[in-house]
């Protein structure tokens, strides 16, 4: 049974004139990495809410279809129930930190859960540990980067030791070293058999780790497939996403009737691909 | 607004710190009791001399100094004021003895909220039975009132930049000013409360009525023996005010 | 034109933003300013319509010192447009938005009402122009502020992150707005950390870190500097990484920063096009 199964799911927010998403069908096996991107407004930010539940269970509107995720089915089980299952880390650092330092951040999910202290303790040592957050063990908030808030949103989002994480733009307000400082934590926690789904413009720092990237426009998934089969089509330019450069050179290359073997989705891909084909 | 200085937590280690909250809350509500029972410059002298060391205990006594500094202005007044207004019979005792006293009360509450961090006053409020919602919501504005601080100035920034003088015209105009700084700052605050929301929720905020506490609060012997000594003080202080006359140290006008 | 001569500003006298800061802006210049969180962007960008003043240096605005203006009368020569829109925005219409713009800075009736118009319609929100900004979009809400600034038309316009959650379409159309009103003859400065957005569209980049310049110039030159991207906590952009790559390969490829139709050619030179 797959983790995620989102079927023929729409849903409009109350007061919204329109559908924020329109009948999605969208499957995830466990321990895959997919990305899901789409021009603003393309209800992608909805999508990531109907995973824990927030949708419809926080933000209340008028849904149809169904999603379950690991068995339980949205509908009828409270976000709470599904905070260990899936985790949600969000855009702002600022709004994810609710507390006056690090540890006490991380043991705040736990702690709402009734989890015992000395499990919390292990865990809290344990997400520090992973996140190199020693040297921000006592520290406010206030006094961490931006990038350093986000590792410890994704920390304390995992002390609740989900199946699934979902981050929702988490670089946006980042300097690009920290994102990719992000982006290659979250790789890595995919590589230890987390299913990971990332909603990204910056396509050119996730393609090359995601095994999957899911399009969507307007409310409708349009496309899903591997990432380079699906950033290769015309359909990303037609909506208007942020295709890899390297990419966009390979599509460019075809209009001369230059057909490099594969798909690149980095630099150093592109230049390898120039020459093998240059060797032939 | 120095003055606030005193009531403002500062991560240290001191003594003062690292006693529990609830024993140092019994100490602050002693002292300051202890304060109001005396308007004679004498025992009131005798109290400061008690809380001054307790300040440097806490290791902050320039702080407090500094806070003194910035109330000095007031002090001043109120002693004038009273002195010249005062129908006491020894107006210029009865106001010095009104500003010692203002400063032993200042300086006893300054000796709770200078040593307490917020988190643990949260945990206090929690393990003397107040619901957890409750003592949350208070740790929480706390974390976020410098966060609320840089978003005004923000805003201010924002609209002098569209050409907004704030600090110019009458007082009407300068009311009306005001509405372009808190009409954004009240919808940015509501959209963020919103998504502090989603946070918490998606974190399992309120699912539990059995909520656990990694960290708990716990008396040591130390703490006991501020309580003791505390109450005991206090006790010794009620006999002293009902039934022993004090000497009469006032200074002649 | 503005100068900055020598600037240094510390905030509260304490935290020390800016350290002895120099530079020149000519009239028509389109210059992005790159650099970390804190590395002073925009409180160097805050000195040019005096929300701060120097405690050491000057800022010369057209000759003139700028402490012997206010913000409000700066505010007419150059216009800031802030990272968050919605620090804003505080009125119950679109238009009644770019209206007060437009009073504050003492425009007339008649002049307030045409430009309204046009600045909503060159934005592409004058349908929007009676709903409230409350109940908009981001990207929306974002173009609403930008109006705001805009129907001004200040001789200077600095923007400060205009880029941050856009999606591509968003940061095109945002591109060939601020080319125009380059061509136009305004000055336009942008504070961003979106390395590819400037490579394309600026060419001139001024890169800061821990308070002072450490770059300032050609955005080709600047920016293929490995040195400056560290420092600025930037990472390479693809297309350089591609040319670097090809360069090992190639040898005659140059390795230098490029846009996607030099790399496009030398690749198809390479290959022997069809």
């Amino acid at each position: 049974m797959p983790l995620i199964e989102i079927n023929d799911f729409s849903f409009k927010y109350y007061g919204a004139e329109t559908l924020a998403l329109k009948k999605i069908d969208l499957t995830i096996e466990a321990g895959e990495y997919v990305v899901i991107t789409g021009p603003s407004g393309c209800g992608k930010t909805t999508l990531c809410r109907t995973i824990n539940a927030l949708v419809p269970q926080f933000h209340r509107g008028y849904i149809a279809g169904n999603v379950v995720i690991d068995g339980k089915n949205t509908r009828e089980h409270t976000v709470a129930e599904l905070s260990s299952i899936a985790g949600l880390v969000f855009q702002q650092p600022e709004n994810q930190l609710v507390t006056l330092n690090v540890e006490k951040e991380i043991a705040f999910g736990p702690e709402n859960l009734g989890v015992e202290p000395a499990e919390i303790r292990r865990r809290v040592e344990e997400l520090i540990e992973l996140f190199d957050l020693e040297h921000l063990r006592d520290k406010h908030p206030h006094e961490m980067s931006g990038g350093e808030q986000q590792r410890v949103a994704m920390a304390a989002t995992l002390a609740l030791k989900p199946k699934i994480l979902v981050a929702d733009e988490p670089t946006s307000n980042l300097d690009p070293k920290s994102a990719e400082i992000i982006l290659d934590f979250i790789s890595s926690l995919n590589k230890r058999d987390m299913t990971v789904i990332l909603v990204e413009h910056r396509l050119d720092l996730v393609s090359k780790d995601a095994g999957r990237v899911v399009l969507m426009d307007k409310g409708s998934i349009v496309a899903d497939g591997h990432p380079r089969k699906i950033l290769s089509q015309d359909i990303c330019q037609d909506i208007g996403v942020g295709v890899p450069k390297a990419t966009l050179v390979y599509k460019r290359l075809k209009e001369h009737g230059i057909d490099l073997n594969s798909v690149p989705l980095t630099g150093d891909e592109l230049a390898g691909l120039v020459k093998e084909v240059s060797s032939l | 607004m120095s003055f606030l200085e005193v009531f403002q937590y500062t991560r240290q280690e001191s003594i003062m710190h690292s006693l529990d909250p609830r024993a140092k809350l019994l100490l602050a509500i002693v002292l300051a009791v202890i304060s109001l029972l005396f308007l004679e410059i004498f025992p009131l002298l005798i109290i400061l001399a008690v809380l001054i060391p307790l300040m440097a205990a806490a290791k902050s006594l320039r702080r407090w100094l500094r806070s003194m500094k910035g109330l000095s202005v007031l002090l001043i007044f109120i002693l004038i004021f009273n002195t010249l207004l005062s129908t006491y019979p020894n107006p210029l005792n009865y106001s010095i003895a009104l500003v010692l006293r203002l400063i032993a009360l200042m300086t006893s509450f300054s000796s709770f909220f200078l040593t307490v961090q917020p988190d643990e006053l949260s945990q206090a409020l929690i393990q003397m039975r107040v619901r957890f919602e409750f003592a949350f919501a208070m740790s929480m504005a706390m974390r976020y009132v410098p966060t609320l601080g840089q978003e005004a100035y923000a805003i201010m920034d924002t609209q002098k930049a569209r050409g907004v003088e704030l600090d110019k015209g009458n007082i009407l105009a300068r009311i009306r000013n005001i509405i372009p700084i808190i009409v954004p700052l009240i919808i940015v605050s509501i959209r963020r409360a919103l998504l502090i929301a989603e946070s918490m929720e998606s974190r399992g905020f309120g699912a539990s009525k059995n909520r656990t506490y990694m960290e708990k609060l716990s008396f040591k012997k130390r703490d006991w023996a501020v309580c003791i000594v505390s109450l005991i003080a206090l006790v010794l202080v009620f006999y002293i005010r009902l039934y022993i006359p004090l000497p009469d140290w006032s200074i002649p006008l | 034109m503005i100068m900055m001569e020598n600037v240094s500003f510390a905030y509260d006298g304490l935290y020390t933003a800016l350290q002895g800061v120099s530079l020149q802006i000519d009239d028509g210049e389109i210059i992005a300013i790159m650099g970390t969180n804190g590395a002073g962007k925009t409180t160097l960008v805050k000195h040019l319509n005096g929300l701060l003043r120097p405690n050491s240096g000057r800022v010369i605005v057209d000759g003139v010192d700028a402490q012997h203006y206010s913000v409000a009368e700066l505010a007419r020569e150059i216009g800031l447009v802030m990272q968050n829109p919605d620090h804003q925005l505080f009125l119950d219409s679109v238009e009644k938005e770019v209206v007060f713009g437009l009073k504050q800075l003492g425009f007339a009736e008649d002049e307030i009402k045409e430009r309204t118009d046009r600045t909503l319609s060159s934005l592409g929100i004058k349908d929007l122009s009676e709903r409230s900004p409350f109940t908009l979009s981001g990207g929306e809400r974002k173009r609403v502020a930008l109006a705001s600034v805009l129907a001004t038309e200040p001789r200077v316009l600095a923007l400060d992150e205009p880029t941050i959650g856009q999606d591509a379409r968003q940061k095109e159309k945002l591109a060939d707005m601020l080319l125009e009103l380059n061509k136009k003859g305004r000055t336009v400065i942008v504070v961003t950390h979106d390395i590819e957005f400037v490579i394309e569209h600026f060419s001139r980049t001024i890169a800061m870190a821990s308070g002072s310049i450490i770059a300032d110039g050609p955005t080709s030159a600047v920016l293929s500097n490995d040195e400056v991207i560290r420092l600025c906590s930037l990472t390479t952009p693809q297309l350089t990484q591609a040319a670097r790559s090809l360069h090992t390969l190639f040898p005659d490829v140059h390795e230098r920063l490029t846009l996607l139709s030099e790399l496009e050619d030398e690749i198809v030179r390479i290959l022997g096009g069809v």
